[in-house]
């Protein structure tokens, strides 16, 4: 049975932690607010990590459903290069 | 006269993600006294330096990937691994951030083992207990009896 945002949001943050890490599956790694975060996808919403020690200690975790907040994520791919 | 050291266990480890390696390397400085950790950013060069362990008839304890590697990935390097026989009973881990069934099938019928990167220091805290379940059994005693 798929997992709402709600039902996610009303973990607490270990457990938060153990279902991405056995179910959640690894968008991407950038660098916000000072922060190194992580984003995964987990059922029909994202879940974005924000580490204040990267891997070890959580500043907070955001969760939306808007696939527009991905963007920061995607590496810019250079479609001449695939071409050629 | 100094005793002698004994020779330490080699693990290699390629990731090209730089927060990666420096937590592994920390992860692993408590072993510090009998494991050496070689790192590699590149897959290519980490198979380079591997086929020259294996010319010198040196075996790595523990060989452990990344999935997303430049030149050569961890897919590709732990079949190549395979095909070498100095290899073929080397323990290797796929050390990976997404938990895909996929990878973990392909790891296994490889023979390998399968780690998904932790996301918090408690997870943090198991995984070179983790890593060093790997390794075989003679080699997981001298380790954790030299650290004790």
């Amino acid at each position: 049975m798929l997992m709402t945002l709600e039902e996610f949001e009303s973990l607490a943050e270990s457990p938060k932690l153990d279902l991405l890490y056995t179910q959640g599956v690894y968008i991407g790694k950038c660098a916000k607010e000072g922060c190194i975060t992580l984003l995964f996808q987990l059922d029909s919403f994202y879940v974005e990590l924000f580490y204040l020690k990267y891997r070890c200690f959580i500043k907070r975790i955001d969760l939306f459903t808007s696939p527009e907040a991905i963007d920061d994520y995607l590496q810019p791919v250079d479609i001449e290069n695939l071409a050629r | 006269m100094m005793p002698s050291q004994p020779p330490k266990h080699l693990v290699i480890y390629a990731d090209d993600d730089p927060d990666d390696l420096e937590l592994v390397r920390d992860s692993f400085e408590k072993y510090a006294q009998n494991v050496e950790l070689i790192s590699f950013e590149d897959g290519r060069k980490a198979l380079q330096y591997l086929l020259a362990l294996a010319q010198q008839r040196t075996t790595p304890c523990l060989i452990i990937l990344d999935i997303n590697l430049p030149g050569l990935d961890g897919k590709e390097m732990l079949k190549t691994i395979r095909t070498i026989h100095h290899f073929k009973d080397t323990p290797v881990v796929l050390f990976t951030t997404s938990s895909q069934p996929t990878d973990k099938a392909f790891a296994r019928n490889l023979d390998a083992g399968f780690m998904t990167k932790p996301l918090s220091y408690e997870q943090m805290d198991l995984i070179t207990e983790q890593f060093i379940e790997h390794c075989a059994e003679d080699i997981r005693k001298k380790i954790r009896r030299q650290l004790g």
